[in-house]
C-alpha cells in the first residue's frame, strides 16, 4: 500500500509540476494590455513627410484616452524599405504586431501566409460599421479573394499633371474631365517640336506615360480573377500598348528626361495625387516646376475604357493572432474609419481619406488651399473623389508582383525594340500565363 | 508474458520514445533556430515568399513540444510503476499518450506523424481488453493514413519542415534531410521490429498453452488405460484365487467323495457293515468340504458383510458415501429382520454399491432413493437417483456386472434412464432354507 501511494504522489507532483509550467509560459505577460502597432515611417507615396507620426499619435491619444487600462505601443523609426523585412522578421519570430500597416507589395503573400486577419465577422458583427463609407475602390484593395481582410487608411489615385503655361503658349485650352486618347495625342503632336532650332526636340508633349496607364484607362483587366491567367493578347491591351508606341515615336527617337519637365518643357505627366500635394505646397514647390503654372486633370479615356487611373492605398490590418481581438478592431477602425482622423490626412499626409464624406467635403478643400497660393486652384473633392472611385486597383494574387514585373520589361523590350506588337503580346501571355500556372 | 520478455518490451518502447522524442525536438529546433537564423540574416521577407505557412510562434512551439514530449515520458514511466496504481491507469495513460501525440503532431503541423506508430506500439502491447484494443490500434492506424502532411496539405495551410532546411546550402540541406529521413525511418523500423517481436511473444504464449493443453490430454487418457488395465488385473486375480480355491476345496473334498462313493459301491453288498463305516466317513469329508467351502465364501464377501448384518452394513456404506462425496442418500426399508443367505446378501449388497457408484459416476447425481420391499416372497429392490440419466441405453456401464449377479439369483432387473437412473431388481429369495 505504502509503495501505491508513493507512485500515486509522484505522478500527481510531475503532472502538477507540467501543469504549472505550461501555465507559466503562456501567462507570461504584464497585468496592463498593451496593444502594439506596427508602422513604419515617411509616406507611403514616395514623398517627403515630416508630420508621420502625427496622425498615429493624436489617434493613440484618443485610444488611451477611450480605453483606460490599454496602451498602444508602436515602434518608431522603420523606414518603408526596411518595413518589409521588419515585418517578416516579426511574423518568423511569432511577435506580430496586434494591428499594422501592410504594404501593397506584402499583402498577398502575408494574407496567403495567415498572418492576417479576416475582417467580415468583425464588420458584419459591428453595428456602427458601414463598409459603404469607403471609396469601392479603396475597400477592395484590402480584399483577397473576395474577402477583407486589411482596410485603407490612406489612398492615392494617379491624376494626370498638365502644364497650364505651355498650353496657354501654344492656344490650347486645358482638356476637361471627359477627355480622351485622340485629343491628348492631337495636343502631343501639337506641342512636338524644336524650339530653339537645333534640329534636336526640345518640347514635348508627354513623359512618363507607361503602357499601364494606357492599359488601365481602356477598360481591360490584365488578369483574371483568381490570378491563374493574363489576357496580354487582347486587343485593349494591344491597342494600348500601340497608343504608347505612337507617343513616343512623336519624339522621333529622342528621350524625354525629368529635367525636361521640370524646366516647363512638357505638357503632360502622370503623378500621383501624393506628388500633387507635395510639390503644390511649400517649401517643396519652390524646388520643382517653379517656372510655369501647373495642375491636375483626370487620365485620357481609351476608345474601350473611362479616365480611370491606378488608385493605391496604404492598408491596415489586424493580426491573425492577436490576443485583443476586440481592441484592435476598434483602434483599426479608428485609424481607418473615423472621420476626424481621416480629416487629418489632409492636414498632416500627402494621401486621400479613404471616406467618401470625408474627401468630398469643403473641409478637405479648405484644408488643401490653405497650403497653397492664393492664386491656384484647388484640385475638387468631387474630380479627387470621381478619380478615386472610378480608379484601377491592382488584382490581389499571391503572383501578381513577379507576373506584373515579367511582363513589364517584356513589354518595355517591345517598346524599345519595335517588335510587332501582336504576335509579342501573345508569347507574353503564354509566358506569363505558364508562371501563373506553375 | 514472462518478466525477461516483459522487459524486452519495455526496452522496445523506450527505445521508440526516444526516438520519437529525438525527432520531436530536432524538427522543433531545427524551426526554431532556422527561423532566428533567417532574422539574423534579414532574409526574412525572401524567406516568407518561399513558404506556404510558417509557425504562429516557432520558440512557443518548441517549447511545448518539450512538455508534451515530457509529459508522454511521464505516463510511459507511471505505467512501469504499474503494479503500484491501480488498473485504470493503464488505459487512462493510454488516453492520455493519445491525446498528447495529437498536440505534437498538430504543434508541428504534421511534419512529423511517426507519434501516432508510438500510440500503437504501447495499445498492442498494454491494453489486454480486445475490444478497447481494436479501437486504439483503429484509431492510431486511421490517425497514421489521415495525419500525413503530404495529404493534409492539399487542402490545409501547413508550414514545410523542408522549407526551412532549403534555407542553408546544399551540404547542410543534405546533412539535416538525412539527420531526419534517418530519424522517420528509425522510427518506422523500430516499430516494425517491436511489432513482430510483440505479436511473436504472444503467439509463443498461446502455443504453449495449446502444447501443455495437449499433455495433459494424453496423460489423461494413459491414467484411463492404466485404471482399466488395473482393473482387469484384479479381475483376474480374483477369478485365479477363485479357481485354486475350488481347486483346492471343492475339488478335493469332491473327488475325495466320489472315491468313497465308488469303495461304497464295490463294498455295499459283500459287506455293509464296512460301507456304513465308509459313508459316515465320506459324510464327514462331505461336512469338512462345506465348511471349507463356507469359509473361502467368507473370504470372497465383503468385510462390511462378514461382520455386519445387511442393513447396518447398507446403512453403513451410504454414510460412507455421503461423507466422501456431496451426494445425499435415502434409504428405507420395511423387512424387520434383513437376513438373507450369504450369496443374496452379497448381490444385494453389491447391487446397491454398484448403482451408487454408477448414480455419482456417470448420472452425476445430488440424491439417491434406495428402496428394499418384500413383495409376494421377492425382494424388490429399487435404486432412483436425479442425476441426468441415460436416454440411449447401452450395455457395459456398470450395468452388466448388476445384471450378472441378479441373473446369477434366478432374479430379473430393468434399468430407466429417462428421468435420472432406476434400477429396478426382483430376487426371488430362498426364505428359510437352510443349507446347516
Amino acid at each position: 500500500m505504502k509503495k501505491r501511494y508513493k507512485g500515486f504522489l509522484a505522478g500527481a507532483i510531475l503532472a502538477a509540476a507540467a501543469l504549472l509550467l505550461v501555465l507559466a509560459v503562456s501567462s507570461a505577460g504584464p497585468r496592463e494590455i498593451v496593444l502594439e502597432f506596427g508602422m513604419f515611417t515617411g509616406s507611403n507615396w514616395e514623398v517627403a513627410n515630416a508630420n508621420s507620426f502625427v496622425i498615429i499619435d493624436e489617434a493613440i491619444r484618443r485610444f488611451e484616452a477611450e480605453h483606460p487600462g490599454v496602451k498602444i505601443h508602436y515602434y518608431s523609426g522603420v523606414r518603408k524599405e526596411d518595413y518589409s523585412e521588419w515585418f517578416s522578421r516579426k511574423i518568423l519570430s511569432g511577435e506580430v504586431p496586434d494591428v499594422f500597416m501592410v504594404l501593397g507589395t506584402d499583402f498577398n503573400q502575408f494574407t496567403s501566409l495567415g498572418i492576417i486577419k479576416n475582417l467580415e465577422s468583425l464588420m458584419a458583427r459591428d453595428q456602427d460599421f458601414d463598409s459603404g463609407k469607403y471609396f469601392s475602390s479603396a475597400l477592395a484593395i484590402g480584399q483577397y479573394e473576395n474577402t477583407q481582410y486589411a482596410l485603407p487608411y490612406e489612398t492615392v489615385p494617379t491624376l494626370m499633371f498638365v502644364n497650364k503655361t505651355l498650353l496657354m503658349k501654344e492656344n490650347i485650352e486645358i482638356p476637361d474631365q471627359d477627355w480622351s486618347w485622340d485629343e491628348l495625342y492631337h495636343i502631343c503632336s501639337r506641342v512636338t517640336r524644336d524650339l530653339n532650332g537645333d534640329g534636336l526636340i526640345d518640347q514635348f508633349g508627354i513623359y512618363n506615360y507607361d503602357w499601364t496607364d494606357a492599359v488601365y484607362s481602356n477598360g481591360v483587366e490584365l488578369f483574371g480573377e483568381k490570378g491563374t491567367e493574363s489576357s496580354f493578347s487582347n486587343t485593349e491591351v494591344a491597342d494600348a500598348v500601340k497608343f504608347v508606341c505612337q507617343l513616343n515615336e512623336l519624339n522621333q527617337g529622342q528621350k524625354v528626361e525629368q529635367d525636361d519637365f521640370n524646366g516647363g518643357n512638357v505638357a503632360f505627366m502622370p503623378l500621383t495625387f501624393a506628388e500633387y500635394r507635395t510639390y503644390k505646397t511649400y517649401p517643396y514647390k519652390i524646388k520643382r516646376y517653379a517656372n510655369f503654372q501647373w495642375d491636375c486633370i483626370t487620365m485620357p479615356a481609351g476608345p474601350q475604357g473611362g479616365n480611370s487611373s491606378r488608385v493605391g492605398a496604404l492598408l491596415m490590418g489586424i493580426s491573425a493572432n492577436t490576443k485583443h481581438e476586440k481592441l484592435a478592431w476598434e483602434f483599426l477602425k479608428l485609424l481607418t474609419y473615423d472621420e476626424a482622423i481621416q480629416t487629418d490626412i489632409y492636414r498632416y499626409s500627402q494621401g486621400a481619406s479613404v471616406l467618401k464624406d470625408v474627401t468630398q467635403s469643403e473641409e478637405m478643400e479648405r484644408i488643401v488651399q490653405k497650403d497653397m497660393e492664393e492664386g491656384d486652384t484647388v484640385i475638387s473633392g468631387n474630380l479627387l473623389g470621381r478619380v478615386i472611385e472610378e480608379g484601377h486597383i491592382e488584382p490581389q494574387f499571391k503572383k501578381y508582383e513577379q507576373a506584373m514585373s515579367l511582363a513589364d520589361s517584356e513589354i518595355r523590350s517591345i517598346l524599345e525594340n519595335g517588335k510587332s506588337i501582336d504576335s509579342s503580346l501573345k508569347i507574353l501571355q503564354r509566358t506569363v500565363n505558364d508562371y501563373l500556372k506553375q | 508474458m514472462d518478466n525477461g520478455k516483459e522487459r524486452y518490451v519495455v526496452t522496445f518502447q523506450g527505445a521508440l520514445l526516444a526516438v520519437n522524442f529525438l525527432a520531436v525536438a530536432f524538427i522543433s529546433i531545427v524551426i526554431y533556430s532556422t527561423s532566428e537564423l533567417i532574422r539574423s540574416h534579414y532574409d526574412a521577407r525572401v524567406f516568407l515568399d518561399s513558404v506556404e505557412t510558417i509557425p504562429v510562434n516557432p520558440r512557443k512551439n518548441l517549447i511545448i513540444c518539450m512538455v508534451l514530449m515530457a509529459l508522454l515520458a511521464v505516463s510511459f514511466i507511471t505505467r512501469q510503476m504499474g503494479r503500484m496504481l491501480p488498473g485504470w491507469w493503464n488505459i487512462a495513460s493510454l488516453a492520455l499518450d493519445f491525446g498528447l501525440c495529437i498536440a505534437i503532431i498538430y504543434c508541428l503541423d504534421f511534419n512529423y506523424n511517426g507519434l501516432l506508430l508510438l500510440v500503437f506500439a504501447y495499445t498492442i502491447a498494454y491494453s489486454k481488453d480486445r475490444k478497447l484494443r481494436l479501437l486504439f490500434v483503429v484509431m492510431a492506424i486511421s490517425g497514421y493514413l489521415v495525419a500525413d502532411y503530404s495529404v493534409l496539405s492539399i487542402n490545409m495551410p501547413l508550414y514545410n519542415f523542408s522549407d526551412y532546411v532549403h534555407y542553408y546550402s546544399s551540404t547542410t540541406q543534405q546533412y539535416l534531410l538525412s539527420a531526419y529521413n534517418i530519424m522517420n525511418s528509425l522510427s518506422i523500423i523500430l516499430f516494425i521490429v517491436y511489432c513482430i517481436y510483440v505479436i511473436n511473444v504472444q503467439r509463443g504464449t498461446i502455443e504453449e498453452v495449446n502444447m501443455l493443453y495437449r499433455e495433459i490430454q494424453k496423460a489423461n487418457e494413459q491414467l484411463q488405460e492404466y485404471a482399466d488395465m488395473s482393473e482387469r488385473m484384479a479381475q483376474t486375480r480374483e477369478r485365479n484365487r477363485l479357481a485354486r480355491e475350488i481347486h483346492d476345496t471343492l475339488g478335493h473334498t469332491l473327488t475325495g467323495i466320489a472315491m468313497g462313493i465308488d469303495a461304497c459301491l464295490a463294498l455295499i453288498d459283500s459287506n455293509p457293515e464296512l460301507t456304513k463305516a465308509q459313508l459316515g466317513k465320506l459324510s464327514d469329508v462331505s461336512r469338512e468340504g462345506i465348511r471349507d467351502i463356507r469359509r473361502s465364501v467368507n473370504e470372497l464377501r465383503p468385510d462390511a458383510l462378514e461382520r455386519l448384518s445387511l442393513e447396518v452394513a447398507v446403512r453403513k456404506m451410504i454414510t460412507d458415501m455421503s461423507q466422501m462425496s456431496d451426494v445425499q442418500i435415502f434409504f428405507e426399508t420395511d423387512e424387520q429382520c434383513l437376513k438373507f443367505d450369504e450369496d443374496e446378501e452379497n448381490a444385494i449388497y453389491r447391487v446397491i454399491q454398484e448403482s451408487i457408484t454408477n448414480a455419482v459416476r456417470h448420472g452425476e447425481a445430488k440424491k439417491i432413493w434406495i428402496s428394499m420391499k418384500k413383495e409376494e416372497g421377492e425382494i424388490c429392490l429399487v435404486i432412483r437417483d436425479n442425476g441426468k440419466g441415460c436416454k440411449d441405453m447401452k450395455s457395459g456401464f456398470g450395468t452388466k456386472h448388476i445384471k450378472e449377479r441378479i441373473e446369477m439369483l434366478q432374479g430379473t432387473v430393468a434399468f430407466d434412464g429417462r428421468n435420472g437412473f432406476t434400477v429396478t431388481a426382483r430376487i426371488p429369495i430362498r426364505w428359510g432354507e437352510n443349507y446347516d
